[in-house]
């Protein structure tokens, strides 16, 4: 017989989820046929074993860790404020620390451009030449006004290397770009 | 420290259970620890086969708690601190499965033993948990929560929908399913014939 349509039927009246009058037609089905008898105990015994296995006792540690963890979170989120101040504390030092690096810092940051070109030093190692005389030029009337002088040069002998010293906003980087005129 | 002297003040369930709630004098966290011991089973055990080992039953029961901890005023509306239990414990477990990467069916079959065993004689707890927790990873997340709320829990079919959000006739379309599938898989297991 094929009974695959009182299956859904037989397994709610198995757990006993039928209205009496349901209940009562799967029984007298039950009655006339042995295949969906068996079925139907092999329901209620996998459903006796599952729920005899649900009710074995669970170790009370399981229990208890998940409690422990409970409350450490809770007492640790309801703590009073003058418990939680040296976290305030901190971080307003934290935050002070920051401000002070800040100032500190250069007010921008090294940029090739803003290099300012100073007077070359003078080469090392260079056989000292003699200086070309540059003409003084005198003046009956002393000038009073205060001479803007060029930038000064340092005497240069033709194939002497050049040094040019780069200045940064940082005090600490001098950058010294020596070239060699010697043409070779 | 916050008060939990509402918890006592409450009418949650009959009045045993009223009888049980905490003091009305406790004003710390003992109150909502003793709420807790009450429970801890019901939620620690669902979540356990919902989500099919310890570690993450854990993991959902601490986040239920803190739930309810949290949203203790939508549970007093409610009313039924058993059913929010429930509904959230649904879900936290809900939320861990669809987390966690599917299952390989192989692994099952893995654990089928090769000879045949009467359930009587497989007396070992380890074997038997087994046995629970293998027949409920094969059926589908709804059916699952709705054989575990009815048969593992002793819920009503309306309490089930209530729980789950389904309808009845829908909680017993996935019951008599799930049913029919432990079924199977718990003769497989011990090669018992029809």
């Amino acid at each position: 017989m094929n009974c695959t349509h009182w299956e859904e039927r037989i397994a709610l009246y198995a757990g006993g989820d039928l209205p009496a009058a349901e209940a009562a037609e799967v029984e007298r089905h039950l009655g006339d046929c042995p295949g969906c008898q068996l079925f139907a105990s092999g329901l209620k015994e996998s459903l006796q074993l599952l729920q005899g296995i649900h009710q074995e006792e669970i170790a009370p540690a399981h229990f208890a860790a998940v409690r422990a963890r409970v409350m450490a979170q809770l007492e640790g989120s309801l703590q009073p404020w003058w418990r939680k101040a040296w976290v305030y504390g901190l971080a307003a030092a934290a935050a002070a620390a920051l401000f002070l690096m800040l100032v500190s810092r250069p007010a921008a940051p090294v940029h090739p451009r803003r290099m300012a070109v100073q007077a070359p030093v003078p080469p090392p190692q260079v056989e000292a030449a003699p200086a070309p005389v540059v003409p003084r030029v005198t003046r009956a009337h002393h000038v009073r006004r205060p001479r803007v002088r060029p930038p000064a040069r340092t005497a240069r002998t033709p194939g002497s290397p050049s040094v040019v010293k780069l200045l940064t906003d940082d005090p600490d980087v001098v950058i010294y770009w020596i070239t060699d005129n010697s043409g070779e | 420290m916050k008060a939990l002297a509402f918890l006592a003040a409450i009418p949650i369930e009959g009045p045993e259970e009223r009888a049980a709630m905490p003091s009305a004098q406790v004003r710390d966290l003992a109150a909502f620890e003793a709420l807790m011991r009450r429970h801890e089973r019901l939620v620690l055990v669902t979540a356990l086969r919902l989500v099919g080992n310890m570690a993450d039953a854990q993991d959902v029961s601490q986040e239920v708690f803190l739930r309810l901890y949290r949203n203790w005023s939508k549970v007093e509306e409610a009313r039924n601190l058993p059913g929010w239990l429930y509904r959230v414990t649904v879900n936290a477990s809900h939320d861990v499965l669809r987390k966690r990467p599917a299952a390989d069916p192989m692994e099952y079959a893995a654990h089928v033993p090769a000879d045949g065993l009467d359930p009587q004689q497989s007396t070992t707890e380890a074997e038997r948990r087994r046995v629970l927790e293998m027949s409920l990873r094969l059926l589908s997340e709804k059916e699952r929560s709705a054989l575990v709320l009815r048969d593992l829990e002793g819920l009503s079919t309306e309490e089930v929908a209530r729980v789950l959000g389904s309808s009845e006739a829908t909680v017993r379309s996935q019951i008599s399913k799930a049913r029919v599938k432990v079924k199977g898989f718990v003769e497989r297991y011990f090669r018992r014939r029809t």
